[in-house]
């Protein structure tokens, strides 16, 4: 576990600033590819290693980072809800309703939809919790944040390998 | 890399990037309606999904703003030139970060209120970035299957 301290750490602030209101709306694809990146630089300087990174450690790196910002993510985002029995399903509900209503779709379709989330609505005000809102959270957050930060991992250690071959060609 | 893998990590960012577009493909399979709040969520991950820096066509919007659906964009525009032929450049980092810095002043000056936001710049530097970044990660996986083979 140590090893991948600076994934947790970083992981952790990932994980913060994607479901922070307010904050969230600062997110961008960019977060969790940065995270990743800081993660193998505190690694670095935590180990005194500053050697090339292999591949396969910058990949794990990414990956963790990831896999930690999506549990952090994921608890906390159920946490809130639960807390405060609102969240953004609840907050959009008014535009899936319009989005749903404009586009060209039979009214079976548009009804079986709207029903499906109408009660995930109305779990999650009676309960602050809904098995569907739940698994897809988890299930989203783990599946793309690991692939983010994996391909973080990739490029950082691209970023980093390069540089260190510019400083050694340098002198 | 392997032409197999430069395909299939075309297709993975083909797949990602038609998810930005599901709204437009209800009107293709109504049936796509049923993922669109999952995919919602699924982008709200990774974009912070303000309305106003959306891109609409035909009253239909897109899942990530504009500057996020240039940068996939661009990813899978150069995924797609490498299954034909890699550029012969050596991608040092300047590269990277000369290509970042439109974006940044972008982000910069907008944020600054020194200029209104623009979609169509934001998108035209997202591209840039990402056109250009996928090259990092080609470099990279390329690596990864490199040092697994050893």
């Amino acid at each position: 576990m140590r090893k991948y301290l600076a994934a947790l750490i970083c992981g952790f602030g990932a994980g913060v600033l994607q479901i922070v209101p307010f904050v969230k709306s600062f997110s961008c694809c960019m977060i969790l590819p940065l995270a990743a990146f800081i993660s193998l630089l505190l690694d670095q300087r935590a180990t005194r290693n500053f050697e090339k990174i292999p591949m396969k450690k910058a990949l794990l790196f990414g990956l963790f980072t990831g896999l930690f910002a999506a549990l952090f993510g994921s608890v906390f985002e159920l946490l809130i809800t639960f807390i405060t029995k609102n969240n953004d399903v609840i907050a959009s509900f008014t535009d899936l309703q319009r989005i749903v209503q404009n586009l060209p779709l039979s009214e079976e379709i548009k009804k079986e939809v709207l029903g499906i989330f109408q009660s995930v609505r109305e779990d999650i005000l009676k309960s602050g919790f809904s098995i569907l809102y739940t698994f897809s959270v988890i299930l989203n957050n783990f599946i793309v944040n690991s692939i983010f930060g994996s391909v973080g991992g990739l490029v950082g250690a691209q970023i980093i390998n390069s540089r260190l071959s510019n400083q050694s060609n340098g002198r | 890399m392997k032409r197999s893998y430069s395909l299939v990590l075309f297709f993975l960012l083909l797949f990602w990037c038609l998810g930005i577009f599901s709204e437009w493909l209800i009107k293709i399979d109504e049936h796509f309606v049923f993922a669109l709040p999952f995919l919602q969520k699924t982008y709200s991950l990774v974009c912070h999904q303000e309305k106003n820096k959306l891109l609409f066509f035909d009253g239909v919007g897109t899942l990530a703003c504009a500057r996020c659906t240039g940068i996939y964009l661009g990813l899978l525009v150069s995924s797609l030139l490498v299954l034909f032929k890699l550029p012969k450049i050596k991608f040092r980092i300047n590269i990277l970060l000369a290509a970042a810095l439109p974006m940044i002043i972008d982000v910069l000056l907008g944020s600054l209120k020194i200029y209104t936001y623009s979609k169509l710049l934001a998108f035209s530097t997202g591209l840039f970035l990402g056109s250009i970044g996928f090259f990092y990660l080609y470099a990279g996986l390329n690596n990864l299957i490199l040092e697994l083979k050893r």
